[in-house]
């Protein structure tokens, strides 16, 4: 584990700067987001979690996918440099393993492009990403009910922890031992050092609520399929897509040609399970065609479906659509709910 | 106040007077109250009334296909002034059965819009907040910070001269005097004296934040089509991207469908995630209509809307130039 003074902070940020496209926290008014940062002033380090993900760099709102005129299609060259992730808290690093299961296939079908989206492999295939454990998660972090941890040390290729006076990184990947290796002039941790991690890391713990189990609730769910629970859950839904768009592993999307017959553009941008149009049919049928069924849709795709086929929940309990939802309808509020019903199997 | 809605609500129901109570309940987060339905009367205890309950209820009855006003159960609403505005657009447009509603007026002083006081405290995380008369404090890790209210209400409430349903089957306290403000615009006036250029910047980068997640519309009492443009594909009217010809036309459309109907109650713009100032625009075309027509929406229940009337004496230098 290496020591990163924070006096030495912004001299280690310019040179990553030099070798990657740099993306950190960036505060923009009320807003933040993962900008590109070309020194340390330009990041904030005091944002607890960005109101916008990671996600919007790996899987922007609109990409363009190619441009044609004519018969002849462009289609966007690989960035020049591979991006490096200052200070994503283990949800959203885990968002990305997540998103990279789906996009990406790498572990489901590793040997075929067929099904792995080159847009994504492009950008996150070769991107380092730092994960910073989290010192005072925030009232709306609940990571601790699928599996996550403040500390936790499961996704990214670096793991740092900001102690009073430096930042402690250690390798979780090998991109990441490779880029430690690659750093020189730098000192290794103390003993005191790690003390002061166990400590953080206990204070850091102490400030979530008591876990639910997300297992459970997968095991549940299938039972609640007709429970009239959903009618009262919904209720209050308005079925706009903040919740979606907001998340971090929220990766519905649309294609759609922007231009004329002969030039133009194919765009992939964000789609939601919250808009009656995204499941309307040809004939004008709607399957889910009530916010009960939505709002179903998309509790079960995040704590039963994505669980049947990847093996773990798709919600990394960022707590952001709890943040942003106009209505407060909070999804740990509903997961409770569905777990006391005695739902009839 | 609270004990009085709850007593009266409860009333209700065991006079069989309501089926269902729409209301605000305690959220699950500082600063943040909740719609809440409820169908028996030891739920009333549930009902909360203060500075919290911002959202618009009146978008119950017709959102979701107007699932609750299909049948002929009878709603009780808890409303504010302009969630009272809402009910008698609707009951104009023909939208509810007003003899199927119980309308539960409250005196309304000002709700608070959240985004304002993260503004105020720079972010920080609030874990507790409390109300007095004219200030609230909140309290998080390692701070305690009072702010007044005056500072943290929404702009909706800023210069309003109708804190109380226009109509209404019972009052809970007294009707909140008005305090008659004179200039209800001023917020408006600074965006008119812009030049078009100016104005058309301002509008460009405001709403170049938007990433058309339709919050704003979708808690948008006056906004209630089956379908809306922006949702049809067959043809489709606008593109899906957030890309800011398209986003405009979203807004300038909503802005239009809205005009002579918007209540000002500033749902829309306690909404929108990306922080967007939306009332604005709905403002300024209903200090248009108020000025051309002497015109306020939602005001009163026996006359027709400015956009659906016409008069001979009406000002149209707009047509003749
Ligand atoms: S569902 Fe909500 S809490 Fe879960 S990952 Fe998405 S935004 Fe975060
Ligand atoms: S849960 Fe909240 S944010 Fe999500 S669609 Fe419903 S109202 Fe919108
Ligand atoms: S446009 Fe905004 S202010 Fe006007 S009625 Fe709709 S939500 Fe309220
Ligand atoms: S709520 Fe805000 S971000 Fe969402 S569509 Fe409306 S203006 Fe855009």
């Amino acid at each position: 584990m290496i020591k990163i003074e924070k006096s030495n902070f912004g001299t280690f940020i310019q040179n990553l700067s030099a070798d990657y496209s740099l993306f950190a926290p960036v505060g923009e008014g009320q807003q933040s987001a993962f900008r590109e940062v070309k020194n340390a002033e330009q990041i904030n380090t005091h944002i607890q979690i960005t109101q916008n993900s990671p996600k919007t760099v790996f899987l922007p709102q609109t990409e363009v996918l190619f441009e044609f005129s004519g018969d002849d299609i462009q289609s966007e060259e690989k960035p020049a440099k591979p991006m490096f992730f200052w200070g994503v808290r283990s949800c959203d690093a885990k968002s990305l393993n997540l998103l990279d299961k789906v996009m990406g296939q790498s572990k489901q079908r590793p040997d075929d492009p067929a099904f792995q989206d080159p847009y994504w492999k492009a950008r996150f295939d070769d991107a380092i990403i730092l994960t910073l454990a989290c010192n005072e998660p925030a009232s709306t972090c609940f990571c601790n009910w699928t599996g996550g941890s403040p500390f936790s040390k499961d996704a990214g290729d670096l793991w740092a922890v900001e102690t009073e006076t430096a930042y402690l990184v250690e390798p979780l990947s090998e991109k990441g031992e490779a880029f430690v290796k690659g750093l020189s002039g730098y000192d290794t941790a103390s003993e005191k050092d790690k003390q002061s991690i166990a400590k953080l890391k206990k204070q850091a713990e102490s400030y979530l609520q008591p876990a639910v189990d997300a297992e459970t609730l997968k095991e549940k769910l299938p039972q609640t399929w007709e429970d009239p629970l959903w009618d009262e859950v919904s209720a209050k839904c308005v079925n706009c897509s903040a919740c979606a768009f907001i998340c971090p592993t929220c990766y519905c999307f649309d294609i759609q040609d922007e231009g004329k017959k002969d030039k133009g553009k194919r765009i992939r941008t964000w789609d939601c399970c919250m808009f009656p149009i995204f499941t309307k049919e040809a004939s004008g049928h709607n399957p889910r065609s009530l916010a009960r069924e939505r709002v179903r849709q998309r509790v079960m795709h995040k704590f039963r479906y994505f669980w049947e086929i990847y093996g773990e929940s798709l919600c990394t309990g960022c707590g952001r659509c709890v943040r942003v939802c106009p209505v407060n309808l909070d999804i740990r509020e509903v997961a409770k709910q569905l777990l006391e019903a005695d739902s009839a199997a | 106040m609270v004990k009085a809605l709850r007593e009266e609500v409860k009333r209700l129901f065991e006079e069989k007077k309501v089926d269902l109570v729409i209301g605000w309940g305690k959220g699950s987060l500082p600063m943040t109250a909740t719609p809440i339905f409820i169908n028996k009367a030891e739920d009333a205890e549930r009902l909360i009334w203060d500075e919290t309950c911002s959202n618009n209820l009146a978008v119950y009855l017709t959102k979701d296909k107007r699932q609750l006003v299909k049948t002929d159960q009878k709603i009780g609403i808890v409303v504010k002034g302009c969630d009272g505005r809402s009910l008698v657009l609707y009951a104009v447009e023909n939208q509810i059965q007003r003899e199927n509603l119980v309308i539960i007026g409250v005196p309304c002083a000002g709700v608070i819009d959240k985004k304002k006081v993260l503004k105020h405290i720079e972010g920080k995380e609030v874990l507790s907040a409390s109300f007095e008369a004219d200030r609230m404090t909140v309290e998080g890790r390692g701070f305690k910070t009072e702010i007044a209210k005056c500072d943290v209400l929404s702009d909706s409430c800023l210069n309003c001269n109708h804190p109380n349903a226009p109509v209404f089957d019972v009052f809970i306290g007294e009707p909140r005097k008005s305090d008659s403000v004179e200039d209800v615009y001023p917020d408006v006036e600074a965006f008119e004296k812009l030049d078009s250029e100016a104005r058309w910047k301002t509008m460009v980068e405001a709403y170049s934040k938007c990433i058309r997640c339709y919050a704003c519309r979708n808690v948008c009492p006056s906004c209630y089509c089956t379908e809306c443009f922006v949702d049809q594909n067959d043809p489709q009217w606008i593109g899906k991207s957030p890309e800011i010809t398209d986003t405009l036309i979203f807004h300038l459309g909503r802005n239009l469908h809205v005009a002579g109907r918007c209540v000002e109650c500033g749902a829309c713009e306690r909404a929108c995630p990306a922080d967007i100032d939306l009332l604005k625009l709905n403002r300024k075309i209903s200090k248009e209509i108020l000025e051309r027509f002497n015109f306020t929406a939602g005001l009163d229940i026996n006359e027709k809307p400015a956009l659906a009337s016409f008069c001979e004496n009406e000002k149209q230098d707009f047509i003749m130039g």
